[in-house]
């Protein structure tokens, strides 16, 4: 194990942990906390699906229409990230929802 | 006199928390290692409840295939109500803090069962100890003599191995003969004498009826020279076990591509000229047939790991992996002469016997077969065959017939169709040897079959 690796190891087991601190004292709810905890894993971990997550950084929750930012997270939380095209599926969903945010902005 | 041997002793003495957590991080955080650990320790070489407790939970989503990362230890120990205040997490996360490299995960899992060879040894102190002060009119040499059992397991053996006594080794031979024989009897209504196997089928009749199959814990090496068919004859075998018969291989290649793998299976399952497929030169006929061919693949038992840079070592943690998660019943190394030499010293047949005998040692630990595919010299010859011969169980050689004995050899005419080819059995140990099979290779469409005898 690199140096290198340590660090990223250990801003993994930190985040992790934080997260799963935040959803054992209510402060995030257990979806939120198991959803949050996927995600890490899939970008440092996994580092797989870049497209879901360079979607996802588009996204800009709590400006604009709250309606579409509870639609986007409700599809979020219900995506299995075990299975690849349960992601697949629900991330041409979840674009069309942010780029319809998006434009909703620009107007 | 009263001896609290547990309160008697230093607690650095009975167990090395710091050695515990790092196992379990290196777990968490490498998959080699998990697959070291898993292998090598049991929750008992835990002295820690809560390290033991982890160590069960990640074995557990090892098993299932889910990688055992801190993440997925987190959402397992959560939903196991294992984690029900910020103290837990701060516990867990507290091990998986503990880094190790990854290569030195030996000498950690090392130091941590000898902590619990010596709680079981001051168990040991303890019972005799209590029986002694206890049993005060009792027969000394029937005491020492079970504490010496009891010592040369602590001592000599792994918690696993066993010595059979006589009356385990005589209880096991009839049972085996008895399954043997009712097999047989069985067999010989169903099938009308069909001989059993005894292991898996291996592809050939002939073969099957001298060797009663690949057996579990059997070394088979089968030498070819370069271009004479060993991926073809490897494939081969992985049809009829994994194919025909729906049990789990491994398939280990150095060289070939998952493509090339890949486009071999349509040549073997739908008997289509290979180079006509490579081409894409094909009727919409056979296109059907070799979709039809893919869908025998896709429901067998046929794990593929093309691996370039493939050493003993890591075939030693595949093997481990594929046996504990997919319940292979044989693994194929296509072929030993590519796999990458740890120590430059060594001699190309210094590094093959190494190499042979660790997989000799797997396929008996493992209870699976092996057979490792090796190249002949151009004379036919084998570098260190003599060693190599000694380790394994079964030893093969796949060569063409010669031009002049295609020719000459009038026992070669007595087949349905000649010929090309025969399977030379130079060891068995379960059997003969010194026996050629004639078989048929179309090397077009990369099939092998037992030659069809029709004279007498």
């Amino acid at each position: 194990m690199g140096a290198g690796d340590e660090d990223i190891l250990r801003i993994y087991d930190e985040t992790a942990s934080l997260i799963a601190d935040l959803g054992i004292r209510g402060r995030i709810s257990i979806d939120e906390m198991k959803f949050l905890l996927d995600l890490l894993e899939l970008v440092l971990i996994k580092k797989d699906k870049r497209d879901f997550i360079n979607m996802l950084k588009h996204w800009n929750p709590g400006q604009g229409d709250e309606e579409i930012d509870q639609i986007i997270k409700a599809t979020l939380l219900n995506v299995d990230f075990k299975n690849s095209l349960s992601i697949e599926e629900n991330q041409d969903m979840i674009g069309e929802l942010i780029n319809e945010k998006l434009k909703d902005g620009v107007r | 006199m009263n001896v609290n041997f547990q309160s008697a002793l230093p607690d650095e003495l009975l167990m090395d928390m710091e050695s515990e957590r790092r196992v379990l991080s290196s777990m968490l955080h490498s998959e080699d290692a998990c697959i070291e650990a898993y292998h090598c320790m049991q929750t008992t070489d835990f002295y820690a409840p809560k390290h033991a407790a982890i160590f069960d939970l990640l074995s557990s989503l090892f098993e299932r295939e889910i990688r055992p990362t801190y993440v997925e230890l987190l959402k397992e120990a959560h939903s196991l109500g294992m984690l029900n205040n910020p103290r837990d997490i701060e516990e867990v996360k507290y091990i998986a803090e503990h880094y190790i490299d990854d290569e030195n995960i030996k000498y950690w899992i090392k130091r941590v069962k000898d902590k619990a060879k010596i709680r079981r040894f001051v168990d040991f102190l303890k019972n005799n100890y209590q029986i002694l002060r206890e049993r005060q009119e009792q027969d000394i040499e029937q005491l020492l003599m079970n504490a010496e059992d009891h010592l040369t397991n602590l001592t000599a053996l792994e918690i696993d191995d066993k010595i059979d006594t006589p009356e385990d080794m005589a209880n096991l031979g009839y049972d085996e003969v008895e399954r043997r024989f009712l097999r047989y009897q069985e067999i010989q209504l169903k099938h009308k004498g069909v001989i059993p196997l005894d292991g898996l089928a291996t592809g050939f009749d002939n073969l099957d009826h001298i060797t009663l199959g690949y057996k579990a814990g059997d070394l088979i090496i089968l030498g070819a020279q370069t271009g004479h068919g060993k991926t073809a004859f490897a494939l081969h075998t992985a049809k009829s076990i994994a194919v025909n018969y729906g049990k789990n291989i491994l398939y280990l290649n150095t060289e070939m591509s998952r493509e090339q793998i890949a486009l071999r299976w349509a040549s073997i399952l739908s008997e289509i000229e290979h180079d006509r497929i490579r081409m894409g030169d094909i009727s919409q006929n056979e296109l059907s047939m070799i979709l039809n061919g893919y869908s025998k693949l896709r429901a067998s038992g046929f794990y593929s790991y093309p691996c370039p840079n493939l050493t003993p070592e890591k075939t030693i943690s595949i093997a481990r992996k594929f046996r504990a998660q997919k319940n292979i019943d044989m693994m194929i190394i296509d072929y030993v002469g590519r796999m990458e030499k740890q120590d430059p010293k060594l001699q190309e047949w210094q590094i093959l016997e190494q190499i042979i005998k660790t997989q000799k040692i797997l396929a008996q630990n493992l209870k699976i077969a092996v057979m490792v595919l090796v190249q002949l010299n151009p004379d036919g010859s084998l570098q260190g065959a003599k060693r190599m011969k000694n380790e394994c169980d079964l030893m093969l050689k796949l060569s063409p017939f010669s031009k002049e004995e295609l020719e000459e050899n009038e026992e070669l005419n007595k087949y349905a169709r000649k010929p090309n080819y025969y399977l030379y059995i130079e060891k068995n140990r379960d059997g003969r040897s010194g026996v050629r099979i004639p078989i048929n290779f179309d090397l077009q469409k990369q099939t092998m079959k037992d030659a069809e005898r029709v004279g007498n």
